[in-house]
């Protein structure tokens, strides 16, 4: 009966978000207050179903009730709790459920927390919601239900993927979906903005909030997606321009710019329509990677899904909807009024800047991904666009974006001096030249390009701290005052200080495993010694052990450095004999920042088994810059002044400020 | 006027960026496309040696044999053809005999292809699409999704 | 029904959800948001002229400019439209939500759901109601088995119920302490053979045949015994013997026995043999339902069971145990040829792993030393 209410609960979700999709827009058109509040609640309820029916296809998962199709095809009685829960979202139809799940969530938020929104705003961007919201529902009951049934139920099911078994897997769909389809919050707002034909700094305010928390999320997920990659596919490869990461990459990319033309915005009133169709676009580009990912077109180990019916509703979807959105912003955008003045050097001119360089990175990606699809549906050629040509576009076109990260923030709004903020910068070159010096001898010369991006990573990081001394007055006022004004600072530009140090610190992990990395490949008998850098590992020998739904083969690794023991490693391959597949488990051993990376291979006829070794420099702080990124938008949200809504009028007398 | 002078800049500086990004973009692609190939295409179409493809089918079975220092020969077959492939190096996990793979390199003189990689998935739903599609096309495709 | 109790819950929350907020004419307060907003631009602008970040001359500009919007929202709030109250439109949506959200949405789940289908659990169906006393009998004699392990009763007892269960090696070892236990009788014999064909998934392996012997040695006319002794000449690929065994017991049996009918289906399959039918998806629930299943119904699920091992080996070729379990099943099943070419294939897919191909002639050599096979000739 639980599954039987799980999906009658998602049915009432459709037909709510049909009556949201119509009646609060109606209301807002007509200005009915009793219209528009239906919106409200009906966001909440829809909201409450969806999380019914999620709840209810879990508990069929969790006491394994193969009377559902999907539970049979992707769990078995054996497998651990943890992993029956995440088998949930493991696979197409469940997925998709969390997609539509977190997509009501963001309604429910902007139902719950948007009391400062004007109304005819709010019941708008709740329609918009439902509008996308009817159309996933209708996707997932008519392509995609998780409740199928099977009358007569096996007794036991097919296992989840065991590449999946993975508790990096557990939470890193989750969150690329909160960051998904987190932006189709701004999106929402973007619509209602031009279908209200009202757009001001205001609404940028709202905006904002949902931007950063969308790409918060998305920062995560896709930290946490190669993370994920770099220690479960067994070669230590951390991205891979698979058509898969470029589909979060994207959005992050246009989210990223979003966020930064939402400031001028909501500062300066200025770069408005901009805005918007970055807001759409953001979006737009979620649907497109979910497009890509959902609809087979690309196969690859996170494709899930086969069945074209499916690819073809999703195509209609994404069509509607960007193309409408699209459509709309054409007829409707030109009537935006136009807002505050600028001098190209200055803080928006910086910003705009940035906006410049990320979007069109983000279009060399999109062209990179979506270039051999196009070429295969018009003459046939299939062609393989890969990591040169991303590594050789994007890498460029990154650099003087990087080189700009510590000017933005210390130029002056308006009009700025880019002499004096250069000036400022002085420390932060002598940092960066220093730190270029020094990784050219400690890699005893070789290429410079490694010591350059060494120097650019220290650059952005400087800069980074400049410009929290600079605000702070850091050396120029007594340290009293400094600590004052700290306190006194808004906390989003502690965030920004914090997000623009943590591009720093990826960027110095991704150069220092990019090309300092070192690999071995050895064939090793039980007694022999391989070695990696400074490290030397003992093949102790090999042993079989048993897990609860896997056989694993294990080498034991005692880990040396200059003849001392600093641990041991134990690399394995699990075999699953319910999917006939196997696994690799690397052995990662932590050294600081970088890693020593162990996987095992095949054992030959001589009784020696093939591993593969990597050190890994630094790679760690390629993760770990993402989640400085993520603390600073996480301070930057924490502040007052950002939090949903504008601040409570209440406390102020409703006069106005003199104008001087 | 000013107004429309800061515009222009605006308008000339995303223009220039614009154009470098087309430049590079085309470079790149022009540098780093490699085409696809079955077995079959390769003979037929005589892709000249030297030039970069990527070769995909099914690893023949019985055909894998291992050298010293981990080189290892085997053939790419899409049931209808078969190339000879030369590779030094660890093969994925994922590697078997009669399973679908992808090497990327170049044909020689002796008409052996030279990979300096090699893709492999494991069973037919992650077979890459490319390998399932021409597989499909020579009619040796026993998948289960029609 | 108990389902539709839910359901009318659920409909009526959802509609009066609906509903409720078409009740509350209220009229939604003004917003100062953009307001406010401005308001907040101007204290920072005120900030940022202390903290140099913006000249004066700049920020005397912007102050102008947000004084011009935070004019223009004022005035905007001032003369926002009114809240129009019209009862119709009201009304119409509160008739449709009443009547249109349900009924679409009762229809939409009929034409998807299953509203038939109760939840089905794992624990409840081995567990469930109907087998609840079956699985409180069996707990209770296990725990007095636990105690007492020399009670050949209770094994006996538990044999034919775990028999039921599926539980076949639980079943082999009940009905070997049963038969060490109580002593030898023909039953005790055929019934720890017919577990040992359970477990073997229907195969007559060499301990369940030697059983079958001993209860005939003990009983020379135990029907079962002897059809299963029948089974395993089949299997061995001796038809011309199995016909004969077979032929044998029919003629002996009593007009009304209710195993003959079953007997003579073996035997009409025996003179013509029927073209496999290709089984769908091996699954536990086939292998549950073989307990139930004539021994003839197990032989045929085999059969289909070792078509589907050998397509899927012809896919990948990597399985070593699936080979030697391939190879072994033709062998079983008579089929020599097949084994013998499932050997070659199997050589030749293994080829490139010496390590395998070497496990893979070990375990032919045991395979073809085995009791259950004798006469076939040990590959090279």
């Amino acid at each position: 009966m639980i599954a039987e209410l799980g999906h009658y609960a998602l049915v009432l979700a459709l037909g709510l978000a049909l009556v949201q999709a119509s009646v609060p827009i109606w209301g807002a058109r007509t200005r009915d207050p009793a219209l528009m509040a239906v919106g409200t609640s009906t966001a909440l309820a829809q909201f409450a179903f969806v999380a019914f029916s999620f709840a209810a296809l879990t508990w069929c998962h969790v006491v394994s009730d193969f009377s559902l199709l999907t539970v049979f095809e992707n769990s078995h009685s054996a497998k651990p709790l943890i992993y029956k829960i995440t088998g949930v979202w493991g696979n197409h139809e469940g997925s998709m459920l969390l997609w539509v799940l977190i997509l009501a969530l963001f309604g429910a938020l902007v139902a719950a927390f948007g009391r400062n929104l004007p109304a005819a705003l709010k019941a708008t961007v709740l329609a918009v919601q439902a509008w996308i919201a009817a159309a996933f529902h209708l996707f997932i009951l008519v392509t995609s239900n998780p409740f199928v049934r099977i009358p007569n139920p096996p007794f036991e099911g097919r296992d989840l993927n065991p590449i999946l078994q993975d508790p990096g897997l557990a939470i890193h769909p989750p969150l690329l979906y909160l960051g998904y389809v987190g932006f189709s919050i701004t999106f929402s707002f973007a619509i209602a903005a031009l279908i209200e034909g009202r757009i001001d700094a205001a609404w940028a305010r709202w905006v904002r909030p949902w931007a950063l928390v969308a790409w918060m999320f998305l920062t995560l997920g896709i930290a946490m997606g190669s993370f994920w990659a770099y220690y479960t596919l067994g070669w230590g490869g951390w991205w891979f321009w698979d058509p898969v990461e470029n589909a979060s990459l994207m959005p992050w990319l246009a989210g990223t710019a979003l966020l930064h033309s939402a400031v001028v915005m909501e500062k300066r009133d200025a770069l408005k329509v901009w805005t918007v169709l970055l807001a759409i676009l953001a979006f737009s580009l979620s649907l497109v990677g979910t497009f890509l990912v959902r609809s087979g077109v690309l196969v690859s180990v996170h494709t899930f899904a086969n069945d074209p019916s499916r690819g073809v509703f999703i195509l209609a979807i994404l069509i509607l909807f960007i193309g409408g959105s699209f459509a709309l912003y054409a007829w409707r955008a030109p009537a935006l009024r136009q807002g505050g003045l600028f001098a190209p050097v200055s803080r928006e001119g910086a910003l705009l800047l940035n906006n410049l360089f990320l979007t069109t990175i983000c279009a060399t990606v999109f062209v990179g991904t979506l270039y051999p699809l196009a070429l295969e549906a018009l003459t046939g050629d299939k062609i393989s666009v890969g990591a040169p040509f991303f590594n050789a576009t994007v890498g460029r076109l990154a650099v003087p974006l990087l080189i700009a990260i510590p000017f933005g923030p210390l130029l002056a709004w308006k009009r700025g001096d880019l002499y004096g903020v250069a000036q400022r910068l002085l420390a932060a070159l002598a940092v960066a030249i220093v730190a270029m010096a020094a990784a050219f001898a400690v890699a005893g010369g070789g290429p410079v390009l490694a010591p350059f991006v060494v120097g650019l990573a220290f650059f952005v990081m400087a800069g980074a701290l400049t410009d929290v001394a600079e605000r702070t007055g850091l050396f120029r006022v007594p340290f009293a005052a400094v600590v004052s004004r700290a306190a006194g600072l808004p906390r989003s530009s502690w965030g920004t200080a914090i997000a623009h140090f943590g591009v720093g610190v990826s960027l110095l992990g991704i150069v220092g495993e990019t090309q300092w990395g070192a690999e071995r490949i050895a064939a090793v008998k039980p007694g022999e010694t391989v070695s990696v850098r400074h490290y030397d590992l003992t093949l102790d020998g090999l042993s079989q052990r048993r897990g609860p739904n896997y056989q694993e083969r294990v080498a034991h690794f005692t880990v040396r450095r200059n003849g001392d023991v600093i641990g041991a490693m134990e690399p394995a391959t699990r075999a699953f004999p319910v999917r006939q597949m196997n696994k690799n488990e690397a052995a990662l051993m932590t050294r600081g920042t970088s890693q020593l990376y162990v996987s095992l291979g095949d054992a030959d006829e001589n009784g020696a088994v093939t591993v593969r070794l990597y050190h890994k420099p630094l790679v760690l702080l390629i993760w770990i810059g993402a989640v400085v990124m993520m603390a600073g938008g996480a301070l930057s949200l924490s502040d007052r002044r950002l939090r949903v809504g504008a601040p409570r009028p209440a406390r102020q007398k409703p006069a106005l400020q003199p104008a001087e | 006027m000013k107004r429309r002078q800061r515009r222009l800049l605006l308008i000339g500086a995303g223009g220039a960026v614009l154009c470098v990004a087309v430049a590079l973009v085309l470079f790149a692609l022009k540098d780093s496309i490699v085409f696809f190939n079955s077995p079959t295409d390769v003979i037929d179409k005589h892709v000249a040696s030297g030039t970069r493809i990527r070769l995909g089918g099914l690893v023949k079975p019985g055909s894998l044999t291992r050298g010293a220092n981990f080189a290892v020969r085997f053939a790419v077959t899409d049931g209808n053809k078969e190339i000879p492939v030369a590779y030094s190096g660890a093969l994925p996990d994922l590697f078997r005999e009669g399973q679908g793979v992808i090497a990327e390199g170049a044909i020689d003189g002796a008409g052996i292809f030279e990979a300096d990689t090699i893709l492999a998935k494991h069973d037919e739903k992650y077979m890459p699409r490319e390998v399932a599609d021409a597989l499909k096309k020579q009619g040796h495709w026993m998948g289960e999704n029609k | 029904m108990a389902l539709w109790f839910p359901l009318a819950l659920m409909t009526a929350a959802a509609v009066f959800i609906v509903l409720w907020p078409l009740g509350r004419a209220r009229l939604a307060p003004a917003s100062r948001g953009d307001v406010a907003v401005y308001r907040d631009q101007m204290r920072e602008l005120e900030r940022d002229r202390t903290a140099g970040l913006i000249g004066a001359g700049e920020a005397d500009a912007a102050r102008v400019e947000i004084s011009r919007r935070l004019l223009a929202a004022a005035d905007a709030e001032g003369e926002a439209s009114p809240a129009s109250v019209a009862p119709w439109r009201r009304r119409f949506i509160a008739v449709a939500a009443l009547l249109a959200l349900p009924l679409g949405v009762i229809t939409f789940y009929l034409a998807l759901g299953f509203p038939g289908l109760p939840d089905q659990p794992l624990a409840a169906r081995t567990n469930g109601p109907e087998n609840r006393s079956i699985a409180a009998l069996v707990a209770q004699v296990e725990d007095r088995l636990e105690r007492n392990p020399q009670d050949g009763r209770g094994w006996e007892v538990i044999g034919p119920v775990y028999m039921r269960l599926g539980r076949f090696d639980d079943a082999v070892r009940a009905r070997r302490n049963a038969l060490r236990l109580l002593g030898a009788s023909a039953a005790r014999e055929g019934d720890l053979g017919e577990a040992l064909v359970a477990a073997a998934n229907g195969v007559v392996t060499a301990e369940a045949k030697s059983a079958f012997d001993h209860a005939l040695a003990l009983d020379a006319h135990d029907a079962r015994a002897k059809f299963f002794t029948g089974v395993a000449a089949q299997q061995d690929g001796k038809n011309a013997d199995a016909a004969a065994i077979w032929r044998d017991l029919l003629a002996q049996a009593p007009a009304d026995a209710p195993w003959a009918n079953v007997v003579r289906q073996s035997l009409a399959r025996l003179e013509n043999p029927v073209p496999q039918t290709a089984a769908p998806g091996p699954s536990n629930a086939d292998v549950a339902a073989a307990a139930d299943m004539s021994p003839e119904a197990r032989t045929q699920m085999v059969r289909g069971m070792v078509e589907r091992l050998a397509q899927r080996l012809a896919r990948d070729g990597s399985d070593l145990d699936g080979w030697v379990r391939l190879v072994r099943a033709y062998f079983v099943l008579g089929e020599h040829q097949h084994a013998l070419d499932a050997a070659a294939d199997a050589r030749r897919a293994l080829a490139g792993d010496q390590d395998k191909l070497h496990q893979f002639d070990a375990a032919l050599t045991d395979l073809a030393a085995g009791g259950n096979v004798a006469g076939v000739e040990a590959p090279k």
